[in-house]
């Protein structure tokens, strides 16, 4: 036992997981101390500060290299942490697919991050990162997937201005799988029949649900900046998929001003719930 | 179809040696430790407090037994300074007891002193060998001789005898000395026993 375990007990921080545990929630990690959530992009850089309350700060956005913005507004922010501890959603080249027959044995879901191929097979491609979401009542499935050489880099992006990462995360999934969980949350009822379009600062996810069962997948990133066009292109062949009875459930990392609108003009009839909220993503990143 | 999302997929690179916390339970060993240290705190200082008042106690107590001695020593002196005067008055009262019998005598000197005639001294001291003796040495001045022969006259008539008179006879003054015996008045005879009855 050394002298920095006996402070680390009377400090009572041996009590609360270490600041990168990622099997630890973000409260939990750091119960009082101001952090900063980046969101990045392919030509956008986005961060929000977290005070000791808890309660996420004003969003500030960038759209140009993030890695030039990062060097420029790095002191400035890492100036409103504490110790510099973030974390990064990344919103840009990763890939969301709707797969089949995946392995579902227990433990599973551990074994994906350390021997992929053990749970994927065929599927699986080298030098990439998974992560999966399992459909309960079927055999399809959710997979993420990442380059590992790309998280890397992200990695070092953001160490090397003094950052210290404390989970790096794909926002779109992330809001894909609460905008799951808020749904569907009742069993023995008649299954929810809906669209789930998820937007998180550029990239867009978009996938059918019959009843139990997941139909279609789309997710493509740099969608979007400003102009919401892109996303109803995007969504509009859709309509011709959807049941009748299917509504729309949209959520987005922050609320889209004119987007619930635009849908209702491509899709029109269907009943659409927006579970957005103001800095829904960050809440999310630090609830969990 | 129930779904749980709680769990965020974290793509970092892992830390090799992480470590779990440590159980809840276990936060009882550093809240006990803070408690005992601030009850410490609360008995020293409880400590100090009674520490500080005792020992003004005792100053109090100290200066007060200071005060008190100075006090016990002042009526000390007090009593001994009265117990001479006491000693002094009962030595006036018993010299003054002592010498009533000679106070009729006493008066007849003053007495017998003329308008011009001033006692300078006058001894009168009991022979302590012969305590009926009276030894009398006064000193008279101006107009000596007549002086001496009219005390000595009023003297008599107090039934002194004077045995053994000296006098001498100096500038204006003259010393006297002289032993008085007192005269007894006289005792009659005891009548004479009468004789035993014969058988």
């Amino acid at each position: 036992m050394t002298g920095a375990d006996i402070k680390s007990v009377l400090n009572f921080s041996a009590f609360r997981p270490e600041p990168d545990d990622p099997s630890a929630g973000w409260r939990r990690r750091f119960p009082s101390s101001r952090t900063v959530f980046f969101g990045l992009g392919r030509n956008s850089l986005s961060w929000r500060v977290v005070g000791r309350n808890g309660k996420p700060g004003d969003p500030e956005i960038v759209r140009a290299d993030p890695k030039e913005t990062l060097a420029q507004s790095a002191v400035n922010i890492r100036e409103q942490t504490d110790e510099g501890w973030c974390s990064v959603s990344i919103n840009t080249r990763y890939v969301i697919s709707l797969e089949t027959n995946l392995s579902r044995r227990p433990g599973s879901e551990e074994l994906l991050k350390t021997n992929p191929r053990g749970v994927l097979g065929g599927r699986y491609e080298r030098g990439k990162l998974y992560a999966v979401t399992h459909n309960p009542e079927t055999n399809s499935s959710i997979l993420l997937s990442c380059d590992e050489e790309q998280i890397r880099k992200v990695e070092t992006m953001f160490r090397e201005p003094g950052f210290r990462l404390g989970r790096l995360c794909c926002g779109s999934y992330v809001l894909l799988r609460h905008a799951l969980s808020t749904t569907n949350t009742k069993t023995g009822e008649k299954p929810l029949s809906t669209f789930y379009v998820v937007c998180s600062e550029g990239a867009v996810c978009a996938l059918v649900q019959d009843q139990d069962r997941w139909l279609e997948l789309r997710s493509r990133t740099d969608v979007y900046d400003e102009d919401l066009t892109a996303i109803a292109d995007l969504l509009a062949p859709f309509q011709s998929r959807l049941s009748p009875e299917s509504g729309i459930t949209l959520v987005c990392d922050e609320p889209i001003a004119g987007l619930a609108e635009r849908l209702a003009t491509v899709l029109p009839n269907r009943p659409i719930q927006d579970l957005s909220t103001p800095g829904l993503l960050v809440t999310l990143l630090m609830n969990n | 179809m129930q779904l749980d999302a709680r769990t965020i997929d974290d793509f970092k690179a892992d830390r090799k040696g992480i470590t779990p916390p440590l159980p809840t339970i276990l936060r009882l060993v550093p809240i006990l430790l803070y408690c005992s240290i601030a009850v410490t705190v609360l008995l020293v200082s409880l400590f100090l407090v009674q520490y500080r008042m005792a020992t003004q106690k005792r100053d109090g107590h100290l200066l007060q037994a200071k005060t008190l001695l100075g006090q016990k020593d002042a009526s000390r002196n007090d009593r001994s300074a009265l117990e001479i005067r006491i000693k002094k008055a009962t030595d006036v009262k018993s010299w003054v007891a002592g010498s009533r019998q000679l106070q009729p005598l006493i008066m007849e000197i003053t007495r017998s002193m003329a308008p011009k005639s001033t006692i300078m001294d006058l001894r009168l001291e009991r022979d302590a060998a012969s305590p009926a003796q009276l030894n009398l040495a006064p000193r008279l001045g101006p107009d000596t001789t007549n002086q001496l022969d009219t005390t000595l006259e009023r003297m008599a008539t107090q039934k002194y005898r004077v045995l053994s008179p000296e006098q001498q006879l100096g500038r204006g003054e003259l010393a006297y000395r002289a032993t008085l015996i007192r005269q007894e008045p006289d005792r009659q005879p005891e009548a004479p026993l009468p004789p035993a009855p014969k058988p």
